[in-house]
């Protein structure tokens, strides 16, 4: 068995770990695109940040 | 990729509800801040000019407590002497007395 197929405490090998890294990676990426784009218009249209 | 061997310890069932609730609390803690610290953001939800609710604020009547306590005595001769607790807690004398009370008090103007 090598590394890459070994099950760890948390039921998970290590290919299935990335997977579900991955998707909060992109999760966090979208919603920081989305964050930006609201804090841009809001320092645009309002005093924020003077 | 090197992060994702987290998953390898720790649960996704419970790393990503904590990830994903702190992101939340920390957003929701900033925008409260700002909120908190800034005056113009109901008059941009309204619709109303910005700084015009300050402008409204300032207009009313001031109803701090720390300015409300005053107290007053009627004097002997009908003229009202007040004394004022200033919001800083030193008193002031004030006496006001009916218009003829100045007049009849009033040095003449002239001389005799």
């Amino acid at each position: 068995m090598t590394d890459e197929d070994k099950v760890w405490p948390t039921g998970l090998n290590l290919k299935e770990a990335e997977e579900v890294h991955s998707y909060l990676i992109d999760g966090t990426r979208v919603f920081g695109g989305i964050a930006l784009l609201a804090h841009i218009l809001v320092a645009v249209s309002t005093p924020w940040l003077g | 990729m090197n992060n994702a061997k987290i998953w390898l310890v720790v649960p996704p069932a419970v790393g990503v509800p904590l990830f994903l609730g702190a992101v939340a609390v920390g957003s929701f803690a900033v925008h409260v801040a700002v909120l908190s610290n800034t005056s113009w953001v109901s008059d941009f939800l309204s619709g109303a000019p910005l700084g015009s609710g300050d402008m409204a604020a300032a207009a009313l009547p001031d109803t701090d407590a720390a300015v409300k306590p005053a107290s007053y005595a009627m004097m002997p001769d009908g003229s009202f002497e007040m004394t004022i607790i200033l919001p800083d807690g030193t008193h002031a004398q004030a006496v006001v007395q009916p218009p003829e009370l100045r007049t009849a008090s009033a040095t003449p103007l002239v001389a005799q």
